[in-house]
């Protein structure tokens, strides 16, 4: 027991020594660092405030990749799925105008919609062609990327036609500031929502058993009777619809119109975030939290100490490789005992 | 009354026997003294002390759960012991991983082998082998070493054949030959004869008695009293992870082996004569091809009825595993007709398996770990598994798992199932007590067809008597059992009538009263 502990805090140790070097190899102050980046994001409201913003997307776009990972399907293809998602629900908005409160839940639906139907071609491609669903959705999400870049400067451009962005949804579809000083929105309502339903039905519905049993093991899931194509393809439909979600919401809380670049990141972020959380569901919130200080700790460092960008990465690396190797030894104790 | 072949015994030369009686004063080849290792909730050994002269084939029995296997994995340094020394020639040995362990000289045949099997022979060979300058393969040595040690040892080796087009045994025998290119002063068996047909097993034998003659010391772990007292010097009995009895074989009585490993007599299984009933499973001209055009099942035809056990028989290889699969709706056939009368209306042709198990169809799978049971699950959690899809257990699509528990729970009571309680992961069971499981699990809801694949495959004497036991329950309460075994004397315990696939070919069925056991291996071993 007290050998575990020991490596474990080697490991801890570690995750804050390999970063504070390669901090004083450019020259900073690692304590400052330190400082600012958790003194900002964790000490401040507007940072906190901006983190939960960065978790909001994370989380929804992170239990969509739990739901696919947990069924064995690498649905590598979030940010697709979530530009598919923001891409519908906004061409859907005008036709939502004029329809009160209704207007928001059949846009955020628009965007399950769009996402799902982007997941659902990859789970048909799979089960109908064998198809290998990694290379598969990596390759969609260059085709929605372009998907983006053409309607902004095509179909849902701004009237004016100038800049390549979309038109502005309908105030009626804009999710409501939390706070009027800062950028949060009522999107954490709907990720917190989304990571509760999504751990209870997971974890106790016979859909969240039999996705469980086939990402161990499809010969098992065949024994017991349970069609893995079937399953597959509707894994990886909710998985889409997620991401879609995400990309609706991310849109009505904070850009309120399709730009460039608006999701850039999300997707392999997203994959860190549900796989740091063992694919729970109910924990997807707290590692979205943690990506989230990350991202927005590396602009304060960069504005505070002008820290360049990459050594973020380099922090934001060593703390996942950190977490895994924790997670590993505990694993290996486990087999021990 | 016992059988012992006596190539096993005749080819050993007399220097050998010499040398181990000699060895006996010297410095023993491997000396275990007093290991122990705890697992939660289990003393898997309990100071556990053994000796291995020199040319000696020294027999490891007991039951499952016995300890055998933790032994086997401290000596192949899998896992390392809590207290306890072992000495290799007399030098404590570190046996910390496996390289360790294949340093110190021990070489290790895992019940389960290690094959790739797309591969040739050669390539297996090849991976575990040290690479010249860290990372080249030198081919051609390993091959000419390879082919001499099976010169030496008197067996055939085709090394640029596939893995997988070669038999169990000729596996097996890549698996021995790898183990041997260290050139191990011990070699270590696990269940060697679990897989083998009876012929393989002579032939095994004498193999492990050509490499003690050279003086190698082999350790052959077996819950098989038969392979014992075939092929062992001498024996250590382990139950409950403790050393109960050791002695020469020559001086014990099978008796005497079977009350030192299970403590007392078993009771054997008593069964009255059938009375069938009307069929449950019909099968009409059944025809599967494999992938490469050649036909696994050519035209099979039988019926099962209720009240009856009907066996199938056949050496690995020959399609009765296949003809398994299909009937329990797992595998599409190319051709033919099943009729299923279960629960409800009558089911025509090929089902999948989600209908066959709502109409009442129980399978104990062939592969256990493969297709039967999740070891990372709990046994409450792998309970409910075949319970989902005929919504047993998930009443509009929620699971009852608090039902599952109780279920399993009383089962863990009515089977004797050795756990803590319901929630632990399955993989923490032994094997007879996970066959046990999925055993009640199966047998849970009184399915009125039973298909059991080699249901008693790897079990150790009680366990078999029990899950023996438990088919004729559910035969004598009204059920259909088709049995899939390779063991003869299960088809005589168990079966009321026996069928035999042979190259593809079904020979039978017939009453099992009617025919000899001569004629049932006459068409098991018939021209393929």
């Amino acid at each position: 027991m007290s050998g575990l502990a020991l490596r474990q805090g080697a490991i801890l140790a570690l995750a804050l020594l390999v970063p504070s070097l390669f901090v004083m190899l450019a020259g900073k102050d690692p304590v400052a660092t330190w400082g600012v980046l958790l003194g900002y994001t964790l000490g401040s409201w507007d940072g906190f405030s901006d983190v939960l913003v960065r978790a909001i997307p994370l989380t929804l776009l992170g239990l969509g990749v739990a739901v696919a990972f947990r069924g064995g399907i690498f649905n590598i293809g979030g940010e697709g799925q979530l530009i598919a998602g923001a891409v519908l629900a906004v061409a859907a908005s005008p036709l939502l105008q004029g329809l009160g409160w209704f207007a928001l839940p059949l846009y955020l639906l628009a965007g399950m919609l769009g996402g799902a139907a982007a997941g659902g071609v990859v789970g048909w491609l799979r089960t109908r062609y064998s198809a290998n669903e990694i290379i598969v959705t990596i390759l969609m999400n260059y085709v929605f990327l372009q998907l983006l870049t053409w309607v902004i400067r095509g179909p849902l451009q701004e009237p004016m036609g100038f800049l390549p962005r979309s038109f502005v949804i309908g105030d009626g579809l804009k999710l409501g500031l939390l706070d009027a000083g800062s950028r949060l929105h009522a999107g954490l309502f709907v990720a917190v929502a989304a990571a509760v339903v999504l751990q209870v039905f997971l974890t106790r519905s016979a859909f969240g058993f039999g996705l469980d049993v086939i990402g161990r093991s499809a010969e098992v899931a065949r024994y017991a009777g349970i069609r893995p194509a079937r399953l597959v393809v509707l894994g990886l439909l909710l998985s889409g619809a997620l991401g879609g979600l995400a990309g609706a919401v991310e849109i009505a809380g904070v850009f309120h119109r399709l730009e460039d670049n608006f999701a850039a990141g999300l997707g392999l972020s997203a994959i860190a975030v549900a796989l740091m959380a063992g694919l729970r569901p109910a924990l997807i919130p707290f590692t979205a939290i943690l990506f989230g200080i990350f991202h927005v700790g590396s602009g304060a460092l960069q504005r505070q100490l002008s820290l360049p960008f990459p050594l973020v990465w380099i922090v934001q690396g060593v703390v996942i490789l950190a977490f895994l190797a924790a997670r590993a030894v505990q694993a290996q104790h486990g087999r021990r005992t | 009354m016992i059988c012992r072949p006596c190539a096993s015994r005749g080819l050993r030369s007399p220097d050998a026997a010499a040398n181990a009686r000699a060895g006996q004063l010297s410095t023993p080849l491997l000396a275990v003294d007093g290991v122990s290792r705890r697992f939660p909730g289990v003393l898997a050994n309990d100071e556990v002390s053994l000796t291995l002269q020199r040319g000696e084939v020294l027999g490891l029995l007991g039951e499952n759960g016995a300890g055998k296997s933790t032994l086997m994995n401290i000596l192949a340094g899998i896992v390392s012991p809590d207290a306890g020394e072992i000495r290799v020639d007399g030098r404590v040995a570190d046996l910390r991983t496996p390289r360790h362990a294949a340093a110190a000289g021990i070489g290790m045949v895992h019940q389960h082998f290690t094959l790739i099997g797309a591969m040739s022979v050669c390539d297996n060979l090849a991976l575990g082998e040290r690479r010249v300058g860290g990372f080249l393969v030198d081919r051609g040595a390993i091959a000419r070493r390879a082919a001499a040690l099976a010169r030496e040892l008197r067996i055939e080796l085709d090394l640029d054949a596939q893995v997988d087009a070669l038999s169990v045994g000729q596996q097996q025998q890549v698996e021995i030959v790898k183990a041997l290119s260290g050139d191990p002063a011990i070699l270590i068996l696990d269940e060697p004869t679990a897989v083998l047909a009876p012929e393989e097993r002579a032939g095994l034998f004498d193999l492990l008695a050509r490499l003690a003659a050279k003086g190698t010391g082999v350790v052959l772990i077996s819950h098989r009293l038969e392979d014992i007292m075939a092929c062992c010097d001498r024996v250590v009995v382990l139950r409950h992870g403790r050393v109960v009895g050791s002695g020469a074989v020559a001086g014990l009585a099978r008796d005497d082996l079977i009350r030192m490993v299970i403590g007392d007599e078993i009771v054997p299984v008593e069964r009255a004569p059938a009375v069938p009933g009307e069929a449950v499973l019909s099968v009409q001209d059944l025809v599967l091809h494999r992938a490469n055009g050649t036909p696994a099942i050519d035209g099979a035809s039988f019926t099962v009825h209720r009240h009856e056990i009907v066996a199938l028989c056949g050496v690995e290889g020959n399609g009765q595993s296949e003809l398994v699969q299909i009937v329990a709706g797992m595998q599409s056939p190319d051709g033919g007709t099943i009729d299923y009368r279960l629960r409800g209306s009558p089911l025509i042709g090929p089902q999948g398996v989600a209908t066959l198990r709502q109409h009442g169809v129980a399978h104990i799978a062939e592969d256990r770990l493969r297709h039967a049971v999740l070891g990372d699950l709990s046994l409450a959690d792998n309970w409910l598994l075949t319970a989902l899809f005929p919504r047993a257990l998930a009443p509009h699509g929620w699971l009852d798992r608090a039902e599952a528990a109780r279920q399993c729970t009383a089962a863990l009571r009515q089977f004797d199932i050795k756990a803590r309680d319901a929630m632990v992961p399955l993989a923490h069971l032994s094997g007879g007590n996970q066959q046990k499981l999925v055993l009640a699990r199966e047998l849970h809801d009184e399915p009125p067809l039973v298909i059991a694949a080699h249901p008693t495959r790897g079990l150790d004497a009680r366990t078999i008597a029990f899950v023996q036991g438990q088919l004729l329950q559910a035969r004598d309460r009204g059920a259909g059992v088709l049995l899939l075994t390779a063991d003869l004397d299960e088809v005589w315990a168990l079966a009321d009538r026996v069928m035999v696939m042979s190259a593809g070919r079904l020979h039978g069925p017939v009453p099992v009263g009617s025919t000899s056991r001569h004629q049932v291996g006459h068409w098991m071993t018939g021209p393929r």
